[in-house]
């Protein structure tokens, strides 16, 4: 089972291209298949950013959790998607 | 303890005159005392008593939603089961509208928060272009 990860972007967010391309080193390392994520314009989904507790950007949320606001180093962000089951599991068998 | 004119009252809450007057005629209010020349002398509890109401009809209670809260207000003990349920409902109401308002303050500071962020534009006049 893949890990959801959602980047909140907005238009003007210098910060967010970062974090995207934080987001895709990590995504190489750990392998396509494990995570699924996406860009989510906060101005598109403004309500589902609110109801998860986003207040700026860019922030991340994993599995529908906000779990950074502001930019993650990639070492932060790497470390937060070690810690879910899916992503141990997988190294476990490797 | 201090007394309060009517003109003192209208001041303080925004209320008229003749809207006290009639709170009071119809029972919102309890009978205002009167000094000996007759003017109207109003106390801290009936300040209290017309907060409430008007926090009551913001919420656009009736008027005779709010006597029978007030009546519960007075005494909460011995309130008759119809006025609990009736608070009972007008809570859910004030927790629906609460919860809305959350929301919508959230929503406003999360735009604020990008507006102020921003380096080109400000995505809360995007928000209000596209609709």
């Amino acid at each position: 089972m893949s890990i959801k990860v959602e980047v909140f972007s907005s238009p003007g967010c210098s910060k967010c291209g970062h974090a995207k391309e934080a987001l895709r080193k990590l995504v190489d390392e750990l392998g396509e298949d494990q995570i699924d994520w996406r860009e989510v314009n906060i101005l598109d989904e403004l309500d589902y950013a609110v109801e998860l507790g986003v207040l700026s950007t860019p922030a991340i949320a994993i599995n529908g959790e906000l779990v950074f606001s502001g930019l993650p180093s990639v070492r932060k962000l790497c470390a937060a998607l070690e810690n879910r089951p899916g992503i141990e599991a997988r190294r476990d068998q490797a | 303890m201090k007394l309060y004119r009517i003109g003192d009252i209208t001041n303080l809450t925004g209320l008229s005159a003749d809207t006290l007057r009639y709170y009071e005629k119809i029972g919102l209010l309890p009978r205002v005392s009167r000094s000996v020349s007759g003017i109207r002398q109003y106390e801290e509890r009936d300040i209290s008593r017309l907060r409430f109401i008007q926090r009551a009809q913001k919420m656009n209670f009736s008027l005779a939603e709010i006597g029978d809260l007030l009546k519960m207000r007075e005494n909460p003990q011995h309130a008759r089961d119809e006025v609990r349920q009736l608070a009972s409902d007008k809570l859910a109401e004030v927790e629906e509208r609460v919860n809305e308002l959350d929301t919508l303050r959230k929503e406003l500071q999360l735009l604020l928060n990008l507006c102020r962020a921003s380096e080109d534009g400000c995505p809360i006049i995007e928000k209000i272009d596209s609709k």
